[in-house]
């Protein structure tokens, strides 16, 4: 997305910021951006609204290592709120954007001293690991942090895609049933949990993750990736032991998916003969049935 | 052992894969030129596969499969692997992420290479190719550190660099973005001119 920094007054970046953080978004260079363009003059503008674009900005600013704006907003917040533990987490933070992380994990141990129910600077010494590239000990850690915060969804995904990343799948997978608790609509969440099921394979696995696929395109027929996985679960049950109205019906809703897919995509895809690109994983998939039949 | 040559439009289509994605880790495929004799393989083009999660299977599947067709149809073939880790200061082949790509290539296509992107050397004023190139030395399917050249070396660095200061790399499409929505062309024909073309559109 581009955006013309010149046409933009203070309350359409405000209006802007406030969607990106609705959204989860960071956009942190735009962000930075827009601050020093329109909204550093105007924040006493924002009403009270404005702690939360400082806070919004912060981040930014470490992310693209604009340290003068990080230390200049830190500032601004910690006078309004003097020992304030939400904005020593931010001091924590710019130490870890400098790598100073024995500095950040000092602050951070202070902030939990003082108030043990505090997830976040907890989360943050869990974000030090990962940065050292401790994935192992991260893991570990986030095991003991989920302990005591059970309910945090966000952790969940993160230790899942740890998990991922040390190809524990089944541990992965646990996790990923642990967000869907939480959003049992999210076709997203069915969708990589599906995949996780599909990656570990064997028949049982597969059948597992059809149902969750299917789950997946039941909340949102358009997720092309779903479609992509119904075919290619199906099509690995066609070609299964299994009994063999199972394997025709499996035959049956792969064909279905592919065609689905190939609807969605010509449609908008401006690659030259798409379809014909899809057509090809029929060849090489459906080309198996020969052998199964 | 082969030497590997990488042009201009795949370096470019790479590395602005990696800067587009700078908290994330990426990876994508090489296309060779299907002619390339003897010891010297000649990389062409490269495709971006994905930035969400390169962990699970299912749509590197598909993907494979369909650019595998794509390759042929532009008198290429998959000839090789790239990704950057996810951490800033890995630089290591063991630390790459799904590895088992690379290795799958080289089933098929023996002189493969895996290209790693050294994330410290991704600058704005980068004045050496940030990748390393591996090989397989034959027979043990081990990757081992290869020789490689960068087309028009200086231009292509200084032209990437001019680039990446003008954002340009937000505009690469990998294939994760296609199947988030099918009009992102994951083939990037966009980039495919020449880098003084290309400094002229943005």
């Amino acid at each position: 997305m581009s955006l013309n920094y010149e046409d933009m007054s203070w309350s359409d970046v405000r209006d802007q910021f406030r969607k990106w953080r609705e959204e989860n978004g960071r956009h942190s260079e735009d962000v930075v951006q827009l601050w020093v363009a329109v909204l550093e003059d105007k924040l006493h503008k924002t009403g009270n609204e404005r702690h939360l674009i400082l806070e919004q900005v912060i981040i930014a600013a470490l992310d693209t290592a604009r340290f003068d704006i990080a230390a200049q907003c830190t500032k601004q917040l910690s006078i309004e709120f003097p020992g304030s533990l939400r904005v020593m987490k931010f001091k924590a933070m710019r130490y870890e954007a400098l790598e100073q992380y024995e500095d950040a994990e000092e602050v951070l141990n202070a902030i939990i001293a003082k108030d043990e129910t505090n997830a976040a600077p907890r989360k943050r010494k869990i974000a030090i690991l990962k940065a050292c590239g401790n994935r192992l000990e991260a893991i570990k850690e986030l095991n003991e942090y989920l302990k005591k915060f059970m309910s945090d969804q966000e952790a969940w995904h993160e230790l899942c895609s740890l998990y991922l990343a040390e190809a524990e799948y089944g541990k992965a997978a646990f996790c990923m049933e642990e967000v869907l608790l939480h959003n049992p609509h999210s076709h997203l969440i069915h969708q990589r949990l599906a995949e996780i099921r599909y990656t570990m394979g064997g028949v049982e696995n597969i059948e597992t993750a059809r149902t969750y696929y299917s789950q997946a395109l039941k909340l949102n027929p358009q997720n092309l990736r779903a479609l992509y996985g119904l075919y290619l679960s199906c099509s690995f049950l066609a070609n299964s032991r299994a009994v063999s109205s199972k394997r025709k019906e499996s035959q049956k809703l792969a064909q279905w998916a592919l065609e689905q897919v190939s609807a969605h995509t010509v449609k908008l895809s401006p690659i030259e003969h798409n379809d014909k690109l899809i057509a090809t994983l029929d060849n090489a998939f459906g080309s198996l049935d020969i052998k199964a039949n | 052992m082969c030497e590997y040559k990488i042009s201009e439009r795949a370096y470019t289509k790479l590395i602005f894969h990696a800067a587009k994605y700078p908290h994330q880790a990426v990876n994508g495929l090489l296309l060779a030129d299907k002619n390339s004799k003897g010891s010297l393989v000649e990389i062409v083009d490269a495709i971006p596969l994905f930035h969400q999660c390169l962990h699970v299977t299912p749509m590197a599947e598909i993907a494979l499969m369909q650019i595998d067709a794509y390759a042929e149809r532009e008198g290429l073939v998959i000839g090789g692997y790239y990704a950057a880790p996810e951490n800033f200061y890995d630089n290591q082949l063991d630390k790459a992420p799904a590895a088992k790509i690379a290795d799958k290539i080289q089933e098929n296509y023996k002189n493969a290479c895996f290209t790693l992107i050294d994330n410290k050397l991704v600058t704005l004023e980068h004045n050496r190719p940030a990748i390393q190139v591996y090989g397989c030395s034959n027979d043990f399917g081990r990757w081992s550190k290869a020789k490689f050249t960068l087309t028009h070396s200086s231009q292509t660095l200084e032209g990437v660099s001019l680039l990446l200061k003008r954002g340009a790399m937000r505009d690469v499409i990998d294939f994760d973005n296609h199947l988030d929505n099918p009009e992102n062309d994951w083939t990037n024909d966009f980039l495919n001119k020449s880098l003084n073309d290309l400094q002229k559109l943005y």
